[in-house]
């Protein structure tokens, strides 16, 4: 299972995606990270479809996504956005059952087996006993937990996460983090995710893809392609990396 | 407190369940020609069962069911079909404060049954022109508000400038009507179910009824589509059509209720928000709660427009002296938890 991107070009009317090719293969963390403006999340939602990506760009498992429509593209990509401003107060349980849209038609409400979904996701992110409380008494790390439990409970093969670890405390964001790797590691999804924090990205991602301006600068594991020289042309400030007790530290 | 709260619920349900039946069955007894409880009783059961026990038809037969029936009735509809539809259309816009009459919904079915009313001597029915125009004002609310329609504010405001304007063209109607015609029309326009009449009826509970059904199915749907568009289209829903689906149902239940109801306003706003604060957003029990607690609140309204003083007061200033306080209250309070 991955994801295999060709020559992708998408314009919003003063900034151009370009993405010559990129490919993402299953059971590995991809870390998407670049100054801001570099066009990370808008790559990220044209892997997800919530951008229109032209047809024969972007292929998951061997289909052009611009032809996966409804239920099967939500079996392939499952997209978890930024924390939403909810209009409305749901329960959990309400929110986390709204992954389950695409298996559900139109005119029905969920079933049994929508119901244990959704409560199996819960469980794996640890908030089994969250059912009942409603998302606005959730504090920002447990709403990021719920975002990723809906999207479990939709089951797509192929994750991609808009920034999961923006604003939180550094125990919720390694909690976060965690949690990826283990998407990747327990239930080998592909996992795509876009991160600001470079040390973090160098320690949770098996692969890295550096962009900047709307393109692809280099991409590979971190330990192959994280010099300083590279940081300098894509961040145009000068940073240091630190070899401590077998970790690589980045220093501005 | 879930116990609590799941007893609240239970409460919701049971009540819903029996109290717009209870609230028909009492409406009977009350008007300007007061009838006994036990005539109304034997009547109906003279109806239902002609023939049987006294063979008289009985005198109050007249009233109840050529004046007072389809006047409940319509009270009954259309207080569903006007919740229904502010709940749906809370939950489609992503957005607790609209309603028909914040989307234009209201006065552009009011011109279109106008329309169809002064100058077209109902060759086109009034439901059908006040549909064509309860679209059109929904559409240029769209348009309008554009990218940021599912800010609270601006859709407001866009619902605000297509109600000026279709209420400026209400007035142009009534300007050109004649003196017997527009008469009938301003009463019309202030929310009466006083016209209600078999004739009308025949064509507007049809629709409201397959309307608030189909909005009814479309319950749990609503949870996704007010995520939002993006997070919707993520979650492999095809949001334009579904959009369609709900705003033409909306639009087409509302027509259907103002082209005899005239403009009763709040309705639609009021309902849905008392419900969530019992229930919960949950629009798999909002929707149908709104539609039972819609039907009981307008009969009620009716019953006390009709009976509180000598004469009738239009049902519209009824709610909208209620809802107006209610809605500052919301505005003031948006953001609390029950939106």
């Amino acid at each position: 299972m991955k994801v295999r991107v060709e020559n992708l070009v998408f314009s919003y009317p003063n900034f151009t995606l370009e993405v010559a090719g990129q490919t993402f293969v299953d059971a590995r963390v991809t870390s998407i990270v670049g100054p801001n403006g570099a066009g990370k999340s808008t790559f990220l939602k044209c892997l997800a479809a919530v951008l229109p990506a032209p047809r024969r760009s972007v292929f998951v498992n061997g289909n052009d996504l611009a032809d996966l429509k409804g239920r099967s593209r939500a079996r392939h990509v499952g997209y978890v956005p930024q924390e939403p401003a909810l209009s409305f107060n749901y329960t959990v349980l309400d929110f986390v059952l709204t992954g389950r849209a695409a298996s559900i038609p139109v005119f029905s409400s969920p079933s049994r087996h929508d119901f244990e979904a959704a409560e199996e996701a819960l469980r794996f992110v640890g908030l089994a006993d969250f059912s009942a409380r409603t998302y606005f008494e959730l504090s920002s790390g447990e709403r990021r937990l719920v975002l990723i439990a809906r999207t479990l409970a939709q089951r797509p093969d192929i994750l991609l996460l808009d920034e999961p670890t923006t604003f939180l405390d550094p125990r919720h964001e390694v909690e976060i983090l965690e949690l990826v790797r283990r998407l990747a590691g327990e239930m080998n999804k592909t996992v795509i995710v876009t991160l600001h924090d470079l040390d973090m990205a160098v320690k949770y991602s098996d692969e890295m893809v550096f962009m900047k301006g709307g393109r692809v600068v280099a991409s590979g594991p971190p330990a192959d392609i994280l010099n300083e020289s590279l940081l300098r042309s894509v961040y145009d400030i000068e940073m240091g990396i630190l070899n401590v007790a077998g970790r690589r530290l980045i220093v501005r | 407190m879930s116990g609590t709260r799941n007893k609240k619920r239970t409460a919701a349900f049971i009540l819903a369940a029996v109290l717009p039946v209870v609230i028909l069955i009492l409406s009977l007894n009350i008007g300007a020609y007061r009838i006994p409880p036990k005539a109304v009783f034997t009547t109906i059961l003279g109806a239902v069962f002609p023939g049987g026990g006294n063979a008289q038809p009985s005198p109050y037969a007249d009233i109840l069911f050529r004046i007072r029936l389809p006047r409940l009735l319509l009270a009954l509809f259309a207080g569903a079909a006007l919740a229904v539809s502010g709940a749906s259309l809370q939950a489609l816009f992503k957005n607790p404060l609209v309603f028909e009459f914040s989307l234009g919904i209201s006065y552009g079915a009011a011109f279109g049954a106008a329309l169809s009313l002064v100058f077209l001597g109902r060759k086109i029915p009034p439901q059908a022109a006040a549909f064509v125009f309860a679209i059109v004002a929904v559409l240029a609310v769209l348009v309008i508000a554009g990218k940021s329609a599912s800010h609270v504010v601006t859709i407001l405001l866009s619902g605000v400038i297509v109600s000026a304007l279709f209420q400026a063209l209400l007035s142009l109607v009534e300007f050109f009507a004649n003196p017997y015609a527009l008469q009938s029309l301003i009463f019309w326009l202030m929310g009466s179910l006083a016209q209600a009449e078999w004739s009308d009826l025949g064509i507007t509970l049809p629709i409201i009824g397959v309307g608030v059904t189909v909005l009814i199915l479309l319950r749990w749907r609503l949870n996704v589509l007010s995520l939002g568009d993006d997070e919707a289209r993520a979650l492999g829903v095809n949001v334009s059509r579904e959009k369609v689906v709900v705003i033409v149902l909306a639009a087409l239940t509302t027509a259907a209720a103002t082209a005899v109801t005239g403009v009763i306003n709040w309705v639609g706003l009021i309902v849905p928000h008392l419900v969530r604060m019992a229930v919960g957003a949950d629009n798999r029990k909002v929707i149908p709660l709104s539609a039972a607690y819609g039907a009981s609140l307008l009969l009620v309204a009716d019953d006390i427009a009709r009976s509180a003083a000598s004469f009738e007061i239009p049902i519209g200033i009824l709610t909208s002296v209620v809802g107006i306080p209610f809605f500052i209250v919301l505005l003031k309070k948006s953001g609390k938890i029950w939106l």
